[in-house]
């Protein structure tokens, strides 16, 4: 397979996403998340699907998103997972953090590039 | 909202309510999985992959569902919760399979446990909240004491106008109470009894919070000038003096002359000043006399307004006494300050030290007995070492399987705990009996309640983390692979936890050698409190006090009238062999005076102790004559001025001459009530040294004067009896009423029982537990070492077979075993005597002076008890042993 090109998925760094999946795209089942996430990577990230419920877990927990069950477009019980308020504001304050901890990473390597 | 603690939070509380939903949440995930498989699937099928290769393609990309249904059920749980509850069961299945050790554990942790838990139950109910009062904690009283003299002593008692100016200019009291006591003469058909009462401010019951449990408290109207007279009756003297007859409530009563109504009646633990009735007064500034025309004072109890420390609260009331010493300079010391003391500090004195000894001496037999169920769990950890060994393999951690030992112990603790509570229920029966009652609060009543059981709960889980965690860190050192190859049988035999527990027996050794030297210190000092020679025969005398009514008995020639018909009246009643008048009760004589003797000068100031008796004194209490001779009847009738002197008078101030003949001058005399005029008085007698200033204090010089030479004083009734002497109380009683009808019985017992209460009751508390908690930590010592020499014996049964085998003698195997556990029990004994010697000090305060800390028959003596209880621990293994058959043991491996 591919496998040896992809990276893995940074600790910590799902949890981020799916936040902005669901906040970009509305209410979204698991495996929609799965295919929204593989799509933007461009199957750069090797993500191993199962651990995205392990992540919707964690974000449920700390009341970041909620669950209610529906019915998907093919007519399937699903459960949909959305962004709460205090979710919006979490994401908000963690891209924030992001930006600021990728930018300073991306400055360091740089710097080690230059010697 | 980012804050780590919360988010921490909200996670653990959706995880402790993750494990009352885990079912539906697990079949909820296997349906959300199984759809998105399926959804995976579906796409792959669509890009041309067969059925099969779709689904294993859907797999691969999803990643291991079962990891996934550990990794969802770790963070929606706490798994440590359900962990929890199968090591609970498994731990509970395993105790279950080894019943004997869990017997033999749990009975010995209830010991310990038990015995702390009562001598608990005595220290909170005695020490730390006797009171049953509302907020008794802020319950304090000020206390004036004068510089100089430190924290020693100092005034508590307030005249009115003190009382009622820190009343009111105190900023720290929400609220307070005074108390003034007096004695009460209770008038009835027959003649007069002495009731203990205490006159209390307006508001008293409301400031306990304590109702009536018959009838009603004082209430404000009971205060208005002019009110009819009420008084408030203390339960126990309701019961004792009426038999709890519910028809003397709303009765009249005359008391000090005034018919009062008994209103109420208080519920057994308000004990308030101890008194038998209580009698509503309000201050009034200006002098208001007491009783026995002294001027009343009040004790100020007050409730520190939550908050308000004790210093503060010393602070504040030292600026308003201060402002008084400006107006009246003379009643107070020159220079002082008032500080406040906690509502026990009234009553708890000499106990205190004592408990503290006694709950140390339960937390050693505690630690005895946790080192021995130390020892069979490292025993048990030892023959388990496979068990643990295929627990590691598998996968366990060590912290995992250290919890698993944990909570054996913990179940081990907490059934020990459970014996232990009910030891303690038991056991408090004989400690309440065994207890000094004058020594503790009328209050306090000795029961287990919430504090004590929370203290058994923390005690239960506290050894169980001593006693288990050694055996837990041993079982999770181990290497993997040893044990597994070891057949358990090894002649090796777990060295290092053969020296572990060697430790723990040479520490349990010392422990119980000094719990035994310290019983018999204590016993020791005991004895010799008991055969110190009072110089006087106490048994078989009934003494009582008669308060003479001031206003009729002024003169010498007035009590005269009184005690003389009296005395004979009382030598006639049948049963009674003599009766004679004193001053002071022994051991204890209160009036002294400076002396002078005719023909000695001296610079320094002489004194002596000083009583007035009659003629019968001597005789009564068997105090014998080493010189001169007995007062006689005339001389007592005449008021002659005669003296009898002890010996240590003689030997004081008239050392090598002859005592008899010779002057002295008692210039007290001419102080008191009809004194005496130029007090000189012949000395006609010499008898032997009488303890004056208690049991332990050297004796004072002491002369004898006739009761009769003035009309203070004497006031005490001692009647020596063939029978009990408290079967001669009412005859007593009925020939004083006899003389005098307003004359009652005050404090009347025999003296014997005084004298015991008051010295050898505390002594005798001290001793009689620390024996009791000696002999249990002995059985425990000797069960331990039992348990640990039967143990590695077994455990060499195919070296003893060898050597057997080889020759040796049945005596050669006797003394091997031997050996082993006497070297672990004088190596205990060594480290015991080591640590008992500074020990022993702690206790000093609690032994008489004859007997010192290191008092080498008690170290001899207890040290040789445990040396052969030791060996006898040691012998039954030993024959055991000896008894290996060669053949069996060689053929086991």
């Amino acid at each position: 397979m591919t496998d040896a090109k992809k990276s893995e998925v940074l600790q910590g760094t799902l949890d981020l996403m799916i936040l902005k999946t669901l906040h970009a795209l509305g209410p979204q089942h698991g495996f929609g998340i799965a295919r929204r996430i593989e799509q933007v990577s461009h199957d750069v990230l090797q993500l191993n699907e199962g651990t995205v419920y392990t992540s919707l877990l964690r974000l449920l927990q700390q009341g970041w998103i909620a669950a209610q069950w529906g019915t998907s477009d093919n007519n399937r019980k699903a459960k949909f997972y959305s962004i709460t308020a205090r979710g919006q504001k979490q994401l908000a304050l963690e891209t924030e953090n992001w930006e600021r901890i990728s930018g300073v990473v991306g400055r360091v390597l740089r710097l080690e590039g230059e010697r | 909202m980012g804050d780590p603690r919360i988010s921490r939070l909200r996670a653990f509380v959706a995880r402790a309510l993750g494990l009352f939903r885990s079912r539906k949440r697990d079949s909820d995930l296997d349906e959300e999985v199984q759809a998105h498989l399926q959804l995976l699937a579906g796409r792959f099928a669509e890009q041309g992959m067969s059925r099969e290769d779709a689904a294993a393609a859907a797999r691969r990309q999803f990643g291991n569902t079962t990891l996934l249904q550990e990794d969802r059920r770790e963070l929606r749980t706490l798994v440590s919760v359900e962990d929890f509850a199968r090591d609970l069961r498994y731990a509970l299945r395993c105790l279950g399979r080894s019943r004997a050790f869990t017997a033999v554990a749990i009975a010995t942790l209830g010991l310990g446990i038990g015995a702390s838990t009562a001598i608990f139950s005595v220290i909170d109910n005695v020490l730390l909240e006797p009171f049953p009062y509302k907020d008794a904690g802020r319950m304090v009283f000020p206390r004036i004491q004068d510089t100089a003299r430190g924290e020693e002593g100092g005034r508590q008692g307030y005249t009115s106008n003190e009382f009622l100016e820190l009343v009111e200019q105190n900023h720290v009291f929400d609220g307070v109470t005074g108390a003034s006591e007096d004695l009460v003469l209770y008038k009835h058909g027959e003649g007069v009894e002495q009731l203990y009462g205490v006159h209390v401010t307006p508001g008293t019951f409301e400031f306990f919070g304590m109702p009536a449990r018959y009838g009603r408290v004082m209430q404000p109207a009971d205060y208005q000038p002019g009110a009819p007279p009420v008084f408030v009756m203390r339960h126990k003297t309701w019961m004792e003096r009426f038999n709890g007859d519910p028809g003397v409530l709303n009765k009249s009563f005359v008391l000090n002359g005034t018919a009062r109504t008994l209103i109420g009646i208080m519920p057994p633990r308000f004990g308030w000043f101890e008194a038998d009735v209580l009698i509503p007064e309000t201050p009034v500034r200006g002098a208001s006399t007491g009783f026995a025309g002294l001027p009343a004072t009040w004790f100020l109890l007050g409730r520190l307004k939550p908050g308000v420390s004790k210093a503060q609260a010393g602070a504040d009331a030292t600026v308003i006494v201060n402002h008084l010493a400006k107006i009246n300079p003379q009643d107070y010391p020159a220079h002082f300050q008032v500080a406040v003391k906690k509502l026990g500090d009234t009553v708890v004195g000499r106990l205190e030290p004592t408990l503290y000894t006694v709950l140390a001496a339960v937390g050693l037999l505690l630690m005895i007995g946790c080192g021995n169920v130390a020892n069979l769990m490292l025993a048990r950890a030892t023959s388990r070492e496979k068990e643990f060994s295929l627990r590691a393999v598998l996968g366990a951690g060590r912290a995992r399987l250290i919890r698993l030992l944990l909570v054996e112990s913990m179940v081990l603790a907490i059934g020990g705990g459970a014996l232990g509570v009910l030891i303690a229920w038991g056991g408090l029966k004989s400690i309440v009996a065994a207890l000094p009652q004058d020594m503790i609060p009328a209050e306090s009543v000795i029961e287990l309640n919430a504090p004590v059981l929370v203290f058994t709960l923390v005690v239960s889980i506290l050894t169980a983390l001593i006693f288990g965690l050694a055996p837990a860190l041993q079982a999770a050192r181990r290497d993997l692979n040893d044990p597994l190859r070891d057949s358990g049988k090894g002649m090796m035999g777990g060295f290092r936890t053969g020296r572990m527990r060697d430790t723990v027996v040479v520490m349990e050794v010392a422990v119980s050698l000094t719990l035994l030297i310290g019983a018999g210190l204590l016993m020791r000092s005991f004895v010799a409190l008991r055969e110190l020679h009072l110089g006087l025969q106490a048994d078989h005398v009934f003494q009582t006090r008669l308060p003479l009514p001031e206003d009729r008995y002024k003169t010498a020639a007035q009590v005269r009238g009184f005690f003389q018909p009296l005395l004979s009246r009382v030598k006639a009643l049948p049963g009674v062999v003599d009766a004679t008048q004193s001053t002071a009760l022994p051991p204890y004589s209160f009036q002294g005076s400076k002396i002078e003797i005719s023909g000695k000068a001296h610079q320094d100031e002489w004194h002596t102790l000083l009583q007035q008796v009659s003629e019968g004194y001597f005789r009564v209490l068997r105090i014998p004559f080493k010189a001169g001779r007995a007062f006689s009847e005339t001389e007592i009738n005449d008021s002659r001025r005669v003296a009898v002197v002890n010996e240590a008078f003689a030997s004081a101030y008239l050392l090598g001459e002859d005592p008899i003949g010779r002057r002295v001058k008692l210039p007290q005399l001419e102080t008191v009530a009809d004194p005496v005029r130029d007090p000189w008085f012949e000395i006609v007698g010499v008898v032997g040294n009488v303890t004056n200033q208690g049991l332990q204090a050297p004796i004072e010089p002491e002369v004898w004067v006739p009761s009769t030479v003035t009309g203070s004083g004497a006031q005490v009734l001692m009647v020596r009896s063939q029978q009990n002497p408290m079967a001669l109380m009412n005859d007593v009683r009925q020939a004083v009423w006899a003389t005098d009808t307003g004359v009652p019985l005050a404090f009347p017992s025999a003296l014997e029982d005084r004298i015991s209460q008051s010295l050898y009751a505390g002594p005798r508390f001290a001793f009689l537990l620390m024996a009791i908690f000696g002999c249990l930590g002995l059985i425990l010592v000797t069960v331990g070492v039992y348990s640990v020499l039967a143990y590695a014996t077994a455990r060499k049964t195919q070296e003893i077979g060898i050597r057997i085998a080889l020759g040796a003698e049945h005596a050669d195997v006797l003394r091997l075993v031997i050996r082993a556990g006497l070297r672990l029990v004088t190596a205990g004994v060594a480290v015991g005597l080591f640590v008992s010697l500074p020990l022993g000090r702690l206790i000093a305060a609690d032994l008489s002076p004859g007997v010192k800390a290191h008092d080498p028959l008690t170290l001899a003596g207890t040290t040789l008890l445990l040396l052969v209880t030791g060996t006898l621990a040691c012998w039954i293994p030993a024959r055991r042993a000896a008894r290996v058959d060669p053949m069996v043991a060689l053929r086991y491996e």
